[in-house]
Protein backbone atom coordinates (compact mmCIF):
# COMPACT_ATOMS: atom_id res chain seq x y z
CA UNK A 1 0.00 0.00 0.00
CA UNK A 2 1.07 3.54 -0.59
CA UNK A 3 2.00 5.14 2.69
CA UNK A 4 4.62 7.46 4.14
CA UNK A 5 6.16 4.54 6.04
CA UNK A 6 6.59 2.60 2.78
CA UNK A 7 8.08 5.64 1.08
CA UNK A 8 10.70 6.13 3.79
CA UNK A 9 11.36 2.39 3.96
CA UNK A 10 12.02 2.30 0.22
CA UNK A 11 14.39 5.28 0.41
CA UNK A 12 16.34 3.47 3.11
CA UNK A 13 16.44 0.31 0.99
CA UNK A 14 17.56 1.90 -2.27
CA UNK A 15 19.64 4.82 -1.04
CA UNK A 16 19.27 8.54 -1.56
CA UNK A 17 20.90 8.61 -5.00
CA UNK A 18 18.59 5.97 -6.40
CA UNK A 19 15.63 7.68 -4.71
CA UNK A 20 16.47 10.97 -6.45
CA UNK A 21 16.82 9.18 -9.78
CA UNK A 22 13.46 7.46 -9.30
CA UNK A 23 11.72 10.69 -8.34
CA UNK A 24 12.96 12.25 -11.59
CA UNK A 25 11.77 9.41 -13.81
CA UNK A 26 9.27 7.13 -12.07
CA UNK A 27 7.80 9.63 -9.63
CA UNK A 28 7.72 7.23 -6.70
CA UNK A 29 10.19 5.59 -4.34
CA UNK A 30 10.18 1.94 -5.31
CA UNK A 31 12.34 -0.89 -4.05
CA UNK A 32 12.49 -4.35 -5.58
CA UNK A 33 14.73 -7.09 -6.88
CA UNK A 34 16.59 -6.46 -10.11
CA UNK A 35 15.25 -9.16 -12.41
CA UNK A 36 17.34 -8.37 -15.44
CA UNK A 37 18.82 -5.87 -17.84
CA UNK A 38 18.15 -5.80 -21.56
CA UNK A 39 20.56 -5.00 -24.38
CA UNK A 40 19.81 -1.26 -24.14
CA UNK A 41 20.64 -1.05 -20.44
CA UNK A 42 17.02 -0.73 -19.28
CA UNK A 43 16.66 -2.33 -15.86
CA UNK A 44 13.65 -4.42 -14.87
CA UNK A 45 12.45 -4.77 -11.31
CA UNK A 46 9.90 -6.82 -9.45
CA UNK A 47 8.48 -6.69 -5.96
CA UNK A 48 5.80 -9.24 -5.17
CA UNK A 49 5.30 -8.16 -1.56
CA UNK A 50 1.77 -6.70 -1.31
CA UNK A 51 2.91 -4.64 1.69
CA UNK A 52 5.26 -2.74 -0.63
CA UNK A 53 3.52 -2.60 -3.97
CA UNK A 54 -0.11 -2.64 -5.01
CA UNK A 55 -0.72 -5.64 -7.30
CA UNK A 56 -0.43 -4.27 -10.84
CA UNK A 57 2.47 -2.02 -9.94
CA UNK A 58 4.72 -4.90 -8.97
CA UNK A 59 6.78 -5.00 -12.18
CA UNK A 60 8.45 -1.91 -13.53
CA UNK A 61 11.22 -0.70 -15.81
CA UNK A 62 13.91 1.89 -15.18
CA UNK A 63 14.82 3.29 -18.60
CA UNK A 64 18.40 3.89 -19.64
CA UNK A 65 17.63 6.95 -21.74
CA UNK A 66 16.62 10.35 -20.45
CA UNK A 67 13.88 10.83 -23.02
CA UNK A 68 12.23 7.48 -22.60
CA UNK A 69 9.12 5.94 -24.05
CA UNK A 70 7.46 2.56 -23.97
CA UNK A 71 8.83 1.42 -27.33
CA UNK A 72 12.34 1.29 -25.88
CA UNK A 73 11.34 -1.96 -24.18
CA UNK A 74 12.19 -4.88 -26.51
CA UNK A 75 9.56 -7.50 -27.26
CA UNK A 76 10.81 -10.19 -24.86
CA UNK A 77 10.84 -7.85 -21.90
CA UNK A 78 7.53 -6.34 -22.94
CA UNK A 79 5.97 -9.77 -22.62
CA UNK A 80 7.35 -10.04 -19.10
CA UNK A 81 6.40 -6.51 -18.12
CA UNK A 82 2.81 -6.91 -19.30
CA UNK A 83 2.43 -10.39 -17.72
CA UNK A 84 2.17 -12.20 -21.04
CA UNK A 85 4.97 -14.49 -19.81
CA UNK A 86 5.44 -15.36 -16.16
CA UNK A 87 9.24 -15.89 -15.96
CA UNK A 88 11.61 -13.16 -17.24
CA UNK A 89 13.23 -13.79 -20.66
CA UNK A 90 16.57 -14.54 -18.99
CA UNK A 91 15.02 -17.59 -17.28
CA UNK A 92 12.20 -18.42 -19.67
CA UNK A 93 13.11 -21.63 -21.53
CA UNK A 94 10.63 -21.03 -24.34
CA UNK A 95 11.94 -17.48 -24.84
CA UNK A 96 15.59 -18.62 -24.77
CA UNK A 97 15.04 -21.29 -27.40
CA UNK A 98 13.07 -18.91 -29.58
CA UNK A 99 15.51 -16.89 -31.64
CA UNK A 100 14.49 -17.11 -35.29
CA UNK A 101 17.20 -16.24 -37.80
CA UNK A 102 14.95 -13.73 -39.55
CA UNK A 103 14.43 -11.61 -36.47
CA UNK A 104 15.68 -8.06 -36.89
CA UNK A 105 17.25 -6.11 -34.01
CA UNK A 106 14.79 -4.17 -31.91
CA UNK A 107 14.46 -0.51 -32.86
CA UNK A 108 12.42 1.98 -30.90
CA UNK A 109 9.82 4.27 -32.44
CA UNK A 110 11.55 6.62 -34.88
CA UNK A 111 8.61 8.84 -35.72
CA UNK A 112 9.55 12.45 -36.28
CA UNK A 113 13.11 11.57 -37.32
CA UNK A 114 14.67 10.63 -40.62
CA UNK A 115 14.31 7.00 -39.68
CA UNK A 116 10.53 7.21 -39.63
CA UNK A 117 8.72 4.49 -41.51
CA UNK A 118 7.29 5.51 -44.84
CA UNK A 119 5.07 3.11 -46.65
CA UNK A 120 5.36 2.31 -50.34
CA UNK A 121 3.76 5.22 -52.11
CA UNK A 122 3.26 6.15 -55.74
CA UNK A 123 0.84 9.01 -55.15
CA UNK A 124 1.79 12.49 -56.33
CA UNK A 125 3.41 14.28 -53.36
CA UNK A 126 1.14 16.58 -51.36
CA UNK A 127 3.92 18.96 -50.32
CA UNK A 128 6.26 20.50 -52.89
CA UNK A 129 9.19 22.84 -52.51
CA UNK A 130 8.40 26.27 -53.87
CA UNK A 131 10.01 26.80 -57.21
CA UNK A 132 8.90 30.23 -58.43
CA UNK A 133 8.00 30.58 -62.06
CA UNK A 134 7.92 34.06 -63.52
CA UNK A 135 5.31 34.59 -66.19
CA UNK A 136 6.57 36.13 -69.39
CA UNK A 137 5.82 39.85 -69.75
CA UNK A 138 3.72 40.84 -72.70
CA UNK B 1 17.12 -28.45 -82.08
CA UNK B 2 19.39 -29.69 -79.36
CA UNK B 3 21.45 -26.51 -79.66
CA UNK B 4 18.32 -24.44 -79.36
CA UNK B 5 17.28 -26.27 -76.22
CA UNK B 6 20.72 -25.61 -74.75
CA UNK B 7 20.78 -22.00 -75.76
CA UNK B 8 17.40 -21.03 -74.39
CA UNK B 9 18.34 -20.88 -70.71
CA UNK B 10 21.58 -19.08 -71.53
CA UNK B 11 19.69 -16.53 -73.57
CA UNK B 12 17.18 -16.07 -70.79
CA UNK B 13 19.93 -15.55 -68.25
CA UNK B 14 21.49 -12.90 -70.45
CA UNK B 15 18.17 -11.11 -70.81
CA UNK B 16 17.62 -11.20 -67.06
CA UNK B 17 21.06 -9.64 -66.56
CA UNK B 18 20.32 -6.84 -69.00
CA UNK B 19 16.92 -6.19 -67.47
CA UNK B 20 18.35 -6.01 -63.98
CA UNK B 21 18.65 -2.35 -63.01
CA UNK B 22 22.16 -1.13 -62.27
CA UNK B 23 21.02 1.69 -60.01
CA UNK B 24 18.95 0.51 -57.01
CA UNK B 25 15.36 1.65 -57.32
CA UNK B 26 13.95 3.63 -54.41
CA UNK B 27 10.97 1.68 -53.25
CA UNK B 28 9.31 4.57 -51.47
CA UNK B 29 8.86 8.15 -52.45
CA UNK B 30 9.14 10.90 -49.88
CA UNK B 31 6.26 13.35 -49.56
CA UNK B 32 8.84 16.14 -49.64
CA UNK B 33 10.39 16.79 -53.00
CA UNK B 34 13.06 19.28 -51.95
CA UNK B 35 16.59 18.12 -52.72
CA UNK B 36 19.17 16.96 -50.19
CA UNK B 37 21.79 19.61 -49.52
CA UNK B 38 24.48 16.94 -49.12
CA UNK B 39 24.53 13.28 -50.02
CA UNK B 40 23.10 11.34 -47.05
CA UNK B 41 25.82 9.47 -45.17
CA UNK B 42 25.33 5.86 -44.22
CA UNK B 43 23.94 5.54 -40.71
CA UNK B 44 23.43 2.54 -38.48
CA UNK B 45 19.96 1.02 -38.47
CA UNK B 46 20.11 -0.11 -34.86
CA UNK B 47 22.18 0.52 -31.78
CA UNK B 48 22.11 -0.47 -28.14
CA UNK B 49 23.92 2.57 -26.81
CA UNK B 50 22.06 4.66 -24.24
CA UNK B 51 24.42 7.61 -24.67
CA UNK B 52 23.79 7.85 -28.39
CA UNK B 53 20.45 6.17 -29.06
CA UNK B 54 19.04 5.43 -32.50
CA UNK B 55 16.85 8.53 -32.34
CA UNK B 56 19.91 10.79 -32.11
CA UNK B 57 21.63 8.87 -34.91
CA UNK B 58 18.57 9.28 -37.07
CA UNK B 59 18.61 13.10 -36.92
CA UNK B 60 22.36 13.33 -37.57
CA UNK B 61 23.17 15.77 -40.34
CA UNK B 62 19.65 17.15 -40.48
CA UNK B 63 18.52 20.75 -40.15
CA UNK B 64 16.94 19.86 -36.82
CA UNK B 65 20.27 18.61 -35.49
CA UNK B 66 21.91 21.85 -36.64
CA UNK B 67 19.24 23.89 -34.83
CA UNK B 68 19.71 21.89 -31.65
CA UNK B 69 23.46 22.52 -31.53
CA UNK B 70 24.13 26.20 -30.77
CA UNK B 71 27.08 27.69 -32.62
CA UNK B 72 27.65 30.85 -30.59
CA UNK B 73 26.66 32.50 -27.32
CA UNK B 74 23.56 34.22 -28.66
CA UNK B 75 22.29 30.95 -30.06
CA UNK B 76 23.05 29.24 -26.78
CA UNK B 77 20.88 31.74 -24.91
CA UNK B 78 18.11 31.58 -27.49
CA UNK B 79 18.02 27.79 -27.62
CA UNK B 80 17.89 27.69 -23.83
CA UNK B 81 14.93 30.06 -23.94
CA UNK B 82 13.37 27.80 -26.53
CA UNK B 83 13.83 24.82 -24.27
CA UNK B 84 12.17 26.74 -21.44
CA UNK B 85 9.21 27.53 -23.67
CA UNK B 86 9.05 23.91 -24.80
CA UNK B 87 9.11 22.72 -21.21
CA UNK B 88 6.19 25.00 -20.37
CA UNK B 89 4.22 23.94 -23.42
CA UNK B 90 4.69 20.22 -23.06
CA UNK B 91 3.77 20.36 -19.39
CA UNK B 92 0.35 21.88 -20.02
CA UNK B 93 -1.21 20.50 -23.15
CA UNK B 94 -4.83 21.54 -23.06
CA UNK B 95 -6.77 19.63 -25.68
CA UNK B 96 -9.89 20.89 -27.35
CA UNK B 97 -12.18 17.89 -27.37
CA UNK B 98 -13.60 17.31 -30.80
CA UNK B 99 -15.35 14.05 -29.99
CA UNK B 100 -17.32 12.86 -32.98
CA UNK B 101 -17.84 9.12 -32.51
CA UNK B 102 -16.75 6.06 -30.54
CA UNK B 103 -13.15 7.34 -30.37
CA UNK B 104 -14.46 10.01 -28.02
CA UNK B 105 -15.23 7.30 -25.48
CA UNK B 106 -11.59 6.21 -25.54
CA UNK B 107 -10.60 9.85 -25.23
CA UNK B 108 -12.71 10.00 -22.06
CA UNK B 109 -10.92 6.91 -20.80
CA UNK B 110 -7.64 8.74 -21.18
CA UNK B 111 -9.00 11.35 -18.81
CA UNK B 112 -10.28 8.79 -16.32
CA UNK B 113 -8.47 7.32 -13.35
CA UNK B 114 -6.55 4.48 -15.00
CA UNK B 115 -4.58 6.42 -17.63
CA UNK B 116 -4.98 9.75 -15.84
CA UNK B 117 -3.96 12.39 -18.36
CA UNK B 118 -3.87 15.05 -15.61
CA UNK B 119 -0.48 13.82 -14.40
CA UNK B 120 0.96 15.01 -17.73
CA UNK B 121 -0.83 18.32 -17.47
CA UNK B 122 -3.31 17.33 -20.16
CA UNK B 123 -6.60 18.94 -19.14
CA UNK B 124 -9.67 19.03 -21.36
CA UNK B 125 -10.79 22.53 -22.15
CA UNK B 126 -14.16 22.98 -23.77
CA UNK B 127 -13.32 26.32 -25.35
CA UNK B 128 -11.15 26.45 -28.49
CA UNK B 129 -9.84 29.90 -27.54
CA UNK B 130 -7.96 28.58 -24.50
CA UNK B 131 -6.74 25.26 -25.86
CA UNK B 132 -3.47 24.16 -27.49
CA UNK B 133 -4.34 20.87 -29.11
CA UNK B 134 -7.38 19.66 -30.97
CA UNK B 135 -8.02 15.93 -30.73
CA UNK B 136 -10.18 14.98 -33.69
CA UNK B 137 -11.80 11.81 -32.36
CA UNK B 138 -14.09 10.08 -34.79
CA UNK B 139 -15.61 10.23 -38.25
CA UNK B 140 -15.47 13.66 -39.81
CA UNK B 141 -18.48 14.09 -42.06
CA UNK B 142 -18.87 16.62 -44.82
CA UNK B 143 -21.47 18.41 -42.75
CA UNK B 144 -19.15 18.68 -39.74
CA UNK B 145 -16.07 19.74 -41.72
CA UNK B 146 -16.81 23.52 -41.85
CA UNK B 147 -17.49 23.47 -38.11
CA UNK B 148 -14.18 21.69 -37.48
CA UNK B 149 -12.30 24.25 -39.54
CA UNK B 150 -14.06 27.10 -37.77
CA UNK B 151 -13.14 25.72 -34.36
CA UNK B 152 -9.54 25.19 -35.50
CA UNK B 153 -9.36 28.78 -36.72
CA UNK B 154 -10.54 29.99 -33.33
CA UNK B 155 -7.62 28.31 -31.55
CA UNK B 156 -4.67 30.58 -30.73
CA UNK B 157 -1.16 29.89 -32.02
CA UNK B 158 0.75 27.70 -31.37
CA UNK B 159 -1.75 24.94 -32.01
CA UNK B 160 -1.50 21.27 -32.75
CA UNK B 161 -3.90 18.68 -34.07
CA UNK B 162 -4.05 15.03 -33.07
CA UNK B 163 -5.98 12.87 -35.51
CA UNK B 164 -7.41 9.98 -33.54
CA UNK B 165 -8.58 6.74 -35.11
CA UNK B 166 -8.94 5.36 -38.62
CA UNK B 167 -11.87 7.60 -39.54
CA UNK B 168 -10.04 10.82 -38.72
CA UNK B 169 -6.79 9.53 -40.25
CA UNK B 170 -8.16 8.59 -43.63
CA UNK B 171 -11.88 7.95 -43.60
CA UNK B 172 -11.45 4.46 -42.17
CA UNK B 173 -14.53 2.30 -42.39
CA UNK B 174 -16.50 5.10 -44.05
CA UNK B 175 -13.83 5.87 -46.64
CA UNK B 176 -16.18 5.20 -49.58
CA UNK B 177 -19.16 7.00 -48.14
CA UNK B 178 -20.35 10.07 -50.01
CA UNK B 179 -20.91 11.90 -46.74
CA UNK B 180 -17.53 11.50 -45.08
CA UNK B 181 -14.28 13.47 -45.37
CA UNK B 182 -11.46 11.05 -46.24
CA UNK B 183 -9.17 12.08 -43.43
CA UNK B 184 -9.28 15.24 -41.34
CA UNK B 185 -5.90 16.27 -42.82
CA UNK B 186 -7.91 17.49 -45.79
CA UNK B 187 -9.39 20.15 -43.52
CA UNK B 188 -6.70 20.92 -40.92
CA UNK B 189 -2.93 20.25 -40.72
CA UNK B 190 -2.36 17.21 -38.52
CA UNK B 191 0.66 16.70 -36.25
CA UNK B 192 0.07 13.26 -34.77
CA UNK B 193 -1.86 10.39 -36.30
CA UNK B 194 -3.02 7.80 -33.78
CA UNK B 195 -3.94 4.54 -35.56
CA UNK B 196 -6.65 2.20 -34.35
CA UNK B 197 -10.37 1.62 -34.58
CA UNK B 198 -10.78 2.98 -32.00
CA UNK B 199 -7.28 3.42 -30.57
CA UNK B 200 -7.00 2.43 -26.94
CA UNK B 201 -6.71 5.14 -24.33
CA UNK B 202 -3.13 3.94 -23.89
CA UNK B 203 -2.44 4.52 -27.59
CA UNK B 204 -3.89 8.01 -27.43
CA UNK B 205 -1.79 8.77 -24.37
CA UNK B 206 1.25 7.52 -26.26
CA UNK B 207 0.23 9.88 -29.05
CA UNK B 208 0.21 12.74 -26.57
CA UNK B 209 3.70 11.73 -25.46
CA UNK B 210 4.79 11.80 -29.09
CA UNK B 211 3.29 15.27 -29.35
CA UNK B 212 5.43 16.26 -26.36
CA UNK B 213 8.41 14.91 -28.28
CA UNK B 214 7.43 17.07 -31.23
CA UNK B 215 7.04 20.14 -29.01
CA UNK B 216 10.50 19.49 -27.57
CA UNK B 217 12.04 19.93 -31.00
CA UNK B 218 10.88 23.52 -31.36
CA UNK B 219 13.77 25.99 -31.85
CA UNK B 220 11.84 28.89 -33.24
CA UNK B 221 13.96 31.72 -31.84
CA UNK B 222 17.20 30.10 -33.06
CA UNK B 223 15.59 29.83 -36.47
CA UNK B 224 14.64 33.50 -36.30
CA UNK B 225 18.20 34.45 -35.26
CA UNK B 226 19.83 32.52 -38.06
CA UNK B 227 17.61 34.10 -40.66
Amino acid sequence: MVSLARYIRNIRKTGVKQWWHQMQYIGDAKAGTLVGTDQFGNRYFENLNPEDEVPGRHRWVDFAQHYNNATQVPAEWHSWLQHIRQPPPTEDEAMKNLSPSWRAPWVENLTGTRGAYRSYNTVVPKINAWEPRVAARE
Amino acid sequence: MSFGALRTPVFNAGRAATLRPVVPIHTSRSIHTSKFVRAPETILTSTTSAKEPITSLAIRGSNQHSLETPQNKAEYVLSTLDKLVNWARQGSIWPMTFGLACCAVEMMHMAAARYDQDRLGVVFRASPRQSDVMIVAGTLTNKMAPALRKVYDQMPEPRWVVSMGSCANGGGYYHYSYAVVRGCDRIVPVDIYVPGCPPTAEALLYGMLQLQRKMRKNRKSVLWYRK
